[in-house]
């Protein structure tokens, strides 16, 4: 089994169980801390203080959604404090972009495969070959 | 999130008795879900029986390796199921449903059937506070 995760924390927020369960087994496996919540207010209150090294936020919460979630967490637009990766069952070209805007660092549209989740998230920890100069494009598939 | 078009949520009222609908994409991908779930979970186990090997007596070992590898295949299959649900999902007509509250009352594991219960749209019953043991029948 890999300990890719180096015990690196990650919130994951959804208010979907089986989905928290899922990912947070597999992250767990994978040598992450993972740390789940199923509300946005929740999941600010912990990205704030235990300072996790990257998030997943489901976008389609009750009442404070995903994207509020992004907002909250960067209210002057100086960057989210850490690599976040939004998931919805629906994601149409303006969710992206809005998501991108907002500071995410990729996208991923429900279902997927908790390998496939692990790819994504140990690509938020990759940094950019040097040739692709310092931009921050997102890793968007 | 875009449109609503294929959301598991699909409630027909109807005249006498209220049957809840869901699409059989929906239906599917729920499915999906909790297989791939369970494979998480074998995959935890088989993690767990991992890390007691080494403390084990080597007669008990030869079992626990026999275990493992039953768990291992289990774990592959369960991965396997929940992509081709998956793929099912993606592929099945968007309009095609199917009344579910009658199939998710036989279910045995009240925790999972409330799970998937509101995966669909419906209604919390508050059996998710402890493991999928809730209602566990015995055969």
């Amino acid at each position: 089994m890999t300990r890719e995760g180096q015990g690196r924390r990650v919130v994951i927020v959804d208010n979907d169980r089986t989905v928290l369960e899922l990912l947070q087994i597999r992250l767990d496996l994978a040598g992450y801390h993972p740390l789940v919540e199923r509300t946005a207010p929740a999941a600010l209150e912990t990205i704030r203080k235990m300072r996790p090294a990257a998030a997943i936020v489901e976008l389609d919460l009750p009442a404070m959604d995903g994207f509020d979630l992004l907002k909250a967490l960067d209210p002057r637009g100086e960057g989210l404090p850490c690599p976040v990766l939004v998931m919805a069952r629906k994601l149409g070209p303006d969710d992206i972009r809005e998501a991108v805007r907002l500071g995410a660092k990729d996208c991923m549209t429900k279902p997927f495969s908790g390998a496939d989740m692990l790819e994504r998230v140990s690509r938020l920890f990759r940094r950019p070959p040097p040739s692709l100069g310092t931009t921050r494009a997102p890793a968007l598939v | 999130m875009g449109s609503n078009e294929g959301e598991p949520v699909q409630m027909k009222a109807q005249a006498v008795t209220q049957e809840m609908e869901a699409s059989v994409a929906s239906v599917l991908g729920v499915l999906a879900w909790e297989i791939e779930l369970a494979g998480a979970r074998c995959l935890k186990l088989d993690a767990l029986i991992g890390e007691l090997m080494p403390d084990m007596a080597p007669e008990q070992r030869a079992k626990l390796l026999e275990g493992l590898h039953t768990v291992d295949l289990l774990g592959q299959q369960l991965t396997s199921l929940s992509a081709f649900a998956r793929h099912m999902s993606e592929v099945t007509p968007p309009d095609a449903t199917a009344p579910v509250e009658a199939a998710i009352a036989d279910m045995t594991l009240g925790a999972l059937a409330d799970r998937m219960l509101t995966a669909l749209g419906g209604e919390e019953k508050g059996l998710n506070d402890g493991d999928d043991a809730g209602d566990l029948d015995l055969f």
